[in-house]
């Protein structure tokens, strides 16, 4: 027996060892798939493509990391929202700024990244059509990657796999020449002659499918890159082709938008909601621009100056208490009240400030949002997420917007044509607009529409009146009723005002907006405490920062990344 | 391969066996035993036994280190036993190295710690490895939070890669035990104070444990050695044969624990801000406080309770019990019982144990019960056998901690006030309204403590079974085969559950965590003792091993409950799959040590071992590595008999060692997502893999000495290291426009060097009274020595924006960066703002903290007389910084007396600078010294825009140096003469009193804050040096008694 044992263990000795190779196969991960079908990657593209842009506070993006939209501060930059203490508020967005690293890295990485392999395996199957909505997709996220930064990676950006772990950042001049050769292959590419035995259906969430749409869209991005080149470039010609061919977004529901839906679980919710069940709500509607839309900002030809009150503002503008009551925090301790309106002035640097406003500052409603349509019943401790749908889209292009680009366009002597019927149709067609994102995001509430009641053809009046009295003013009126209609897409907006310098925006260091750095919010605007409210000590020690400071994340570990710029005076291409 | 070393049994004629051992009956290990006026010579094992051929008649000399030599005539007998006397010079002493080999300690070229198991046990310290703290040189053990149950990370000569598990292997009765801390939350914003594995290991059952810091120690343990390697024996899975029959052990005690550490609060001033009463304000920086004075209700009280404020006003007055009274006295009992017994051929050890945690928090506990089995026996085919279980479950409950002042998460931290509480708000108040919602101070601002402590919780049950066979027979008298198998698995499932109303998420959750993971390892020795001359000692072990780890994880949120109070996912509205993964991996190694001798005083040892790896690509998955070591006892060499030094060794090594990757690390994979307005769908991962990983490798030099002086009254052990890993397997940090955020990657290399000490000195040993005293020095530094081109630093995980740890070349473990308030270039003065008499911060970021300590140093002392006997242990940790919200918010919030001096403003000395150049303002080319006034509240609360010392601030400001000194542990007591049971069944009986924790002093900190620095937010984790509002640690006081029948 003991002889056997002896000789016994010996041989479990060499057949532990004998058998290794199979043993060793083991390291495949059965847990996730090492591919992945188009129509599933596509989905995951069009919503990401949605919330980096937005203007939602933090979420948890699909690698599962604490995320924000690019649009959250630069809704700051073009005084929509005012936020308090944070790096907009006094023009300081840095390179390690939360929202602009978060939004960099769901651009490049769950948008772009996703969208190559979209155009490799559609490419190589022969599955066309989702292969040209990549491309316009791919063109049109670049695109609003370059008008924040200006120079960025391009041409060896999301080339990791290909052995580049260093893009270079492109000249963004360089770079426009491309996103339309882009577009106009995405625009092929929809309509070529291919096998497309797949075909995008609902997976395309935001066109269903539809290659008309698709075309429409992406001519009407290259419309709206035309324009934003014109300072530096005459565009007339190409403008006039888009024109003539005219297969541009042409109604409301053409828009290129990314419908949100108003599921809690999983959540596929307008971000900007988040705002209702947020532990801390950090964004204040901009005082500057709830004076615009009240009719009481006299820096605004057609609204402002002439007492005429915009009737979307309980659209825009959710208050969280009524007219007479205490704010339920601190009482008669709020910086900035009209009425119900409650909020904080950006440059801020007053003692009430910093005060929480959790349960009284005035959030974001329906229309940019999916919040809730404000009714004047106030809502004090009671809003929560179940107050709103969060199904409102977030717009990237709208026709409204289209209509605006051809007003501007018209009034800037591109192109031939009748600014003032454009931007009539333009200003109606906003109006339209919130009652499309109204239709979609109302819930139970039933808010009345807007077009064709009294209020709207009053005000729309006045503002045509005010745009045929004064000839010098009517780009200003065209950008001023345009940055009204784009509350939600503060990206466009930023650009926008950089290229026209309008609407005019809130200068803490006018002696008239501010007389010594002074700002004084309503008279008995708070119910509660009759009288002049304390004047609002502003300051903001840097000028216009005409770009975004590159994320440190990417400059960090990018050997071929530039130097940081210096934002107040690096340009994009389009502002020389 | 190994299998063609089949060996011949060679019979011999006229054997003498024997046994070994002291006067007091113990064995004697390796004692040199030799034949009168030959040059034949044996040595005997580390039992005592030996056996030589000799001639009838022969004279045996029988000579060992620390006893003196003895000459025996064996005449006719086959079998003798052999008593030595004491010399009262150094004992020959036996430690278990890699592989439960065990060997003379003159035979090592590395440095190994035996711990005693009574150090272990009994001391009012339910925690394993915190019961180790400042006993072993080397050895770094850091504690998390305060509450029971909680993290204790433990880490040897540095962190040796970027984001693997840092801690060392820990090995129990052969099979590696997971350590691993379960993270179901981020601790950042979140998550309870999460445990480790080890936390199930009954300490009452252990045998031995000795601690393998270096490379050269640990090279056999291979790819997972790199960090040490602690080898546990428990008393179940290593069975003897006792002497005496039957021996039962109890063991019981009781502690008391309080918290250790509540700052000195002011109770002068109530909330509001600039002196101005504010009811609504967090801060204490309002109205002193005076006869009469009354303010409005808060808010959410007078709307939940507005019968109570009749009046609409309550008092303004301080409530200085308002902190202290939301803690209790918490409580820890232990009581344990042991079975040892057998006879010549059998023997059986059975451990049962229940340990009950009462933490000074409310609502937090910890329970572990154990049951260890073991048995051995001899079977008559001569083959040893010998078998073990054990089972362990616990159970830890305890509260939610984190930030809760994080921007843009949502957090609810049951801390997030309670140490910091406005002066004026009165605790005694009901923390719920009628329908059970949380009710504070500041609507929406945190939740009350109370309400926390009761609703808010995380419960983990843990179990653990650990099975083991071993068997060995010997094949010759010179070659001994051991097999050994076991399997370790535990189970952990965990309920987290926030409740409606909280602050995190009103609608509340249930988090749902299932992890299992199972180990499984078996090995195969040969060990090899061949006899060469009588100089010459050869000791050879070849072996092969088998190693597979399986984990499962499931884990579940609930979103919203339907029903308050029910708290099943069921009960939710929503549900979500927070994870469901699978990993297994399997590890094959051959390996060999020889250790040649040369008249037991000259030792050279050289190690090799080949890994085949399931991680690696099949190209890369084989790799060898050797390590070579030596020793010198130079007394015997040299032949020195001196009364001033009567041990001296030198020790010296060299090791190399393998390491491979996680599992699944080499394809890229897609990830499955939850469905977006009703489309399902997936993405490309953030991390690029590389299908071309190698192995990574650590070498480490290390040489040291052993020496003893004056009879044993001074000893010293010493070690230097030197350890460099490189080709580290990690993800490196892409630039995100190459669409991944990661490329799992070999690369850069990290340095670990340094001493550890250990120095003894016996002042006093008569019959009746001995004095020790010991101190271990342990100081490491590491740094990390490169990355790769283009990428100068990488996040390792945790922190905030403006404070996270990074990895960073030259610079030290997991620094913090931050952002430091700008200084004047040339005098190093602060830059003050014209504006508000403030710090200007600036806009780059740096290093502002180094969590890793320069020292430690511990100095334990013993005072035996007749039967009393009083231990101290006090250490003390040197450096290594610590970001503290805490202390942050004391000050902050103007709570302690750091803060009460407010009648005058201050002047921050500094020079004026501008804000948007940083760079002082000049006037006349010279600068401008500050003497803008600010008060004390923007001192330690900055307005807005500005910057100063407490909340609001550059994180520089925030960070302090963690030095701390204490007196560890104290303890007295009594062993109880025999002579006192003389009716009673009773062999012998110890009591003793200890406490734990009794005193700190943390020099860095603001005097009141009181702040003890042995705190850390991340567990045991690889990030250190953070502290988000963490529960503090507790003092304890118990009674133990321990009796042995």
């Amino acid at each position: 027996m003991k002889i056997k044992l002896k000789y016994i263990i010996p041989v479990m000795f060499v057949l532990i060892t004998s058998s290794c190779k199979k043993n060793l196969d083991i390291n495949h991960d059965p847990d996730n798939p090492t591919s992945l079908p188009i129509s599933k990657i596509l989905p995951t593209v069009e919503r990401d493509l949605g919330l980096a842009l937005s203007m939602g506070t933090s979420w948890t993006n699909d690698y599962g990391n604490p995320s924000g939209g690019l649009g959250m501060e630069l809704e700051t930059y073009v005084h929509r929202t005012t936020q308090r203490g944070t790096p907009p508020d006094q023009y300081t967005v840095s390179g390690t700024d939360f929202y602009m690293q978060a939004g960099w890295t769901d651009m490049y990485g769950l948008v772009l990244n996703n969208v190559e392999r979209i155009i490799a395996d559609g490419t190589a199957a022969g599955n066309m059509q989702y292969v040209g909505i990549a491309k316009i997709i791919k063109a049109y996220a670049f695109s609003q990657l370059a008008d924040i930064f200006g120079d960025i990676p391009f041409s060896e950006a999301n080339k990791l796999k290909g052995g580049n772990t260093a893009p270079k950042f492109d000249d963004d001049a360089t770079i426009y020449p491309k996103l339309f050769a882009l577009l106009d292959e995405g625009i092929a590419n929809l309509s070529a002659a291919a096998t497309n035995a797949l075909k995008p259906g609902n997976d395309d969430v935001i066109y269903k499918g539809s290659i008309a749409n698709w075309t429409k869209a992406a001519n009407t991005i290259k419309l709206k890159l035309y324009t934003q080149e014109r300072l530096v470039k005459n565009v007339s010609a190409e403008v006039n082709a888009l024109i003539t061919a005219n297969n541009l977004i042409g109604s409301t529901a053409q828009g290129f938008m990314m419908p949100f839906g108003s599921s809690v679980s999983p959540d596929d919710r307008n971000p900007g909601e988040r705002e209702y069940f947020a532990s801390q709500r950090t964004i204040d509607i901009s005082p500057w621009f709830y004076e615009t839309m009240k009719g009481i900002n006299q820096f605004m030809p057609g609204t402002g100056n002439l007492n005429n009150p915009d009737p979307r503002i309980p659209y825009y503008f959710f208050n969280q208490i009524k007219v007479g009551q205490v704010a339920p925090n601190d009482a008669n301790q709020t910086e900035y009240r009209d009425g119900s309106f409650v909020s904080i002035y950006f440059g801020t640097t007053g003692p009430d400030a910093g005060r929480s406003q959790q349960n009284s500052l005035t959030t974001l409603g329906m229309y940019p949002s999916g919040g809730r349509y404000d009714d004047g019943q106030g809502r004090g401790t009671g809003l929560n997420q179940n107050s709103a749908t969060g199904a409102a889209p977030y717009r990237f292009i709208t026709y409204a917007d289209r209509l605006y680009l051809e007003a501007e366009l018209i009034k800037a002597g591109v192109i031939a044509g009748d600014a003032r019927a454009k931007l009539l149709a333009a200003i109606n067609e906003s109006f339209k607009q919130v009652d499309f994102v109204v239709n979609l995001a109302k819930g139970s509430q039933t808010p009345p529409v807007l077009v064709g009641s009294a209020a709207v053809t009053t005000y729309i009046n006045n503002v045509m009146a005010a745009y045929d009295a004064d000839p010098t003013k009517q780009l200003q009126i065209i950008m001023t009723q345009k940055w009204i209609s784009s509350f939600g897409n503060g990206i466009d907006a930023y650009t926008d005002y950089r290229r026209t310098r309008f609407p005019i925006i809130f200068d803490p260091n006018d002696p008239v907006m501010a007389p010594n750095h002074f700002v004084q919010p309503p008279i008995n605007g708070d119910p509660v405490n009759p009288g002049a409210q304390k004047p609002v000590p502003v300051q903001t020690s840097l000028p216009y920062p005409l770009s975004i400071p590159w994320p440190t994340v990417e400059l960090d570990v990018n050997s071929n990344a530039p130097a940081q710029k210096n934002p107040s005076t690096y340009k994009p291409f389009w502002l020389q | 391969m190994l299998c063609s070393h089949v060996l011949i049994l060679m019979a011999q004629n006229r054997v003498i066996t024997g046994k070994i051992a002291a006067a007091d009956g113990k064995a004697v290990s390796f004692a040199t035993v030799t034949i009168k006026g030959t040059s034949t010579a044996v040595s005997a094992d580390e039992n005592g036994f030996f056996s030589i051929q000799a001639p009838p008649n022969a004279v045996l000399v029988v000579s060992a280190a620390g006893f003196q030599s003895t000459e025996l005539n064996i005449g006719t007998q086959q079998s003798i036993n052999v008593s030595l006397t004491n010399s009262g010079t150094l004992a020959e002493v036996v430690v278990t190295t890699a592989l439960g080999i065990r060997r003379s300690d003159k035979a090592l070229g590395y440095s190994i710690t035996k711990v005693d198991p009574n150090a272990l046990v009994q001391k009012s310290e339910p925690d394993l490895l915190k019961s180790l703290q400042g006993q072993v040189a080397g050895v770094d053990i850091r504690t998390s939070q305060g509450t029971p149950g909680a993290a204790t990370r433990i880490q040897i000569r540095g962190n040796s890669s970027f984001f693997s598990d840092n801690q060392p292997l820990i090995i129990v009765d052969g099979v590696p035990f997971s350590n691993d801390q379960v993270t179901t939350s981020s601790q950042t914003s979140g998550g309870g104070a999460y445990g480790s594995g080890i936390a199930d290991l009954d300490p009452n059952d252990i045998a031995s444990m000795n601690v393998l810091k270096g490379s050269s120690a640990a090279a056999l343990y291979g790819s997972r050695a790199s960090n040490g390697v602690i080898i546990v024996t428990t008393k179940s899975g290593s069975v003897s044969r006792s002497r005496k029959g039957m021996e039962v052990n109890l063991k019981s005690s009781v502690s008391f624990e309080t918290i250790a550490n509540l700052p000195k609060y002011q109770n002068d001033f109530g909330t509001g801000s600039q002196g101005v009463l504010g009811g609504g304000s967090n801060g204490s920086w309002g109205k002193h406080f005076a006869a009469g004075d009354s303010q409005a209700v808060w808010a959410d009280y007078l709307r939940a309770y507005p019968e109570l404020f009749p009046t609409g006003k309550v008092a303004y007055q301080a409530h200085p019990d308002n902190i202290s009274s939301q803690f209790r006295t918490g409580v820890v009992y232990e009581n344990s019982i042991g079975f040892n017994g057998g006879d010549e051929k059998s023997s059986f050890s059975l451990t049962a144990s229940e340990l009950n945690h009462k933490g000074y928090v409310p609502n937090s506990n910890f329970n572990r019960s154990n049951l260890s089995l073991g048995g051995s026996t001899k079977l008559g085919i001569g083959v040893n056998v010998r078998a073990n279980f054990s089972y362990s479950r616990s159970d830890q409950s305890g509260g939610i901690f984190g930030e809760n002042q994080t921007s843009g998460v949502i957090a609810s931290s049951e801390f997030a006030r309670s140490l910091f509480l406005g002066r004026s708000w009165d605790m005694t108040l009901p923390y719920e309204d009628k329908l059970g919602n949380s009710i504070a101070f500041i609507s929406g601002g945190f939740d009350n403590a109370f309400w926390s402590y009761k609703y808010n919780t995380s419960k983990t049950f843990e179990e653990r079974e650990i099975a083991g066979l071993h068997f060995d027979f010997n094949l010759a008298k010179w070659a001994k085969i051991d097999y050994n198998v076991g399997t370790n698995i535990n189970t952990l499932d965990r309920t987290e559950i926030q409740e409606v109303s909280t602050r995190g998420s009103s609608p509340g959750f249930i988090r749902l965590d299932h992890y299992r993971k199972q180990e499984i390892e078996s090995t195969l020795l040969l060990s090899l003792t061949p006899k060469i001359t009588n100089d010459i000692t050869v000791r050879a072990t070849f072996g092969t091993s088998y190693n597979q780890r399986t984990s499962n994880r499931l884990a579940n949120e609930g979103d919203a409950f339907i029903v308050r109070g029910t708290h099943n996912i069921t009960n939710t509205a929503t549900q979500l799959i927070l994870a469901s993964a699978y990993s297994r991996r399997r590890l094959v190694g051959v390996f060999g040590d020889v250790t040649l001798g040369y008249k037991n005083w000259a030792f050279v040892t050289a190690t090799g071992r080949n890994d085949w790896s399931s991680t690696l690509p099949i190209e890369n998955r084989s790799y060898f590595y050797p390590s070579v070591s030596g020793s010198l006892v130079f007394t015997d060499a040299l032949k020195i008999h001196s009364n001033i030094i009567d041990f001296g060794k030198i020790r010296g090594g060299w090791a190399k060692v393998g390491r491979d990757a996680a599992p699944y690390q080499l394809e890229d994979v897609f990830g499955i997502l939850t469905n977006f307005v009703g489309q399902s769908r997936g993405t490309l991962p953030n991390q690029a893999n590389n299908p071309s990983i190698k192995p990574e490798f650590t070498r480490e030099y290390e040489a040291g000495t052993q020496l003893s002086f004056l009879k044993r009254k001074i000893e010293v052990d010493f070690t230097w290291y030197d350890k460099l890993s490189t080709n580290l397997i990690a993800p490196i940090s892409t630039p995100l426009s190459t669409g991944y955020a990661s490329l799992f990657s070999n690369f850069g290399s990290i340095s670990n060097k340094g001493i550890e000490a250990e120095l003894t000195i016996r002042p006093i040993k008569t019959a009746n009274l001995s004095w020790e005293v010991k101190g271990i020095f342990t100081k490491n530094k590491n740094i990390v020595e490169s990355l790769t081109v283009g990428v100068p630093r990488i996040f390792l995980g945790g922190g905030f924006n403006t404070y996270a740890p990074y990895l960073e070349a030259g610079k030290p473990y997991g620094f913090i960066r931050g952002i430091k308030a700008l200084r004047d270039s040339s005098t190093g003065q602060f830059l003050i703002n014209p504006a508000d008499g403030t710090l200007i911060k600036s806009t780059a970021f740096e290093q502002i903290g180094d969590p890793n300590p320069d020292y430690k140093l511990g100095i334990s002392t013993t005072i035996n007389y007749k039967g009393f006997f009083l231990y101290g242990l006090f250490d003390m940790t040197k450096g290594g910084d610590i970001y503290s919200v805490t202390v942050q918010s004391l000050l902050g919030r103007g709570v302690t007396l750091d803060t009460r001096d407010r009648e005058t403003g201050w002047v921050i000395p500094g020079v004026y600078g501008d804000p948007n150049t940083g760079k002082a303002i000049l006037s006349g080319g010279k600068t401008i010294p500050n003497q803008t006034r600010i008060t004390t509240n923007d001192l330690y609360f900055a307005p807005t825009g500005g910057s100063t010392f407490g909340i609001n601030t550059a994180s520089e400001m925030s960070v302090y140096d963690a030095t701390v000194y204490r007196l560890r542990e104290l303890a007295i007591g009594y062993n109880i003469p025999k002579s006192a049971f003389k009716k009673l069944p009773i062999g012998s009986a110890t009591i003793t009193v200890t406490g734990r924790n009794l005193w700190f002093l943390a020099p860095g900190f603001p005097k009141y804050t009181n702040f003890d620095p042995e705190v850390n937010t991340y567990g045991a984790t690889n990030v250190q040096g953070f502290e988000f509002s963490a529960a503090p640690t507790s003092k304890r006081i118990g009674v133990n008694l321990n009796v042995t029948f």
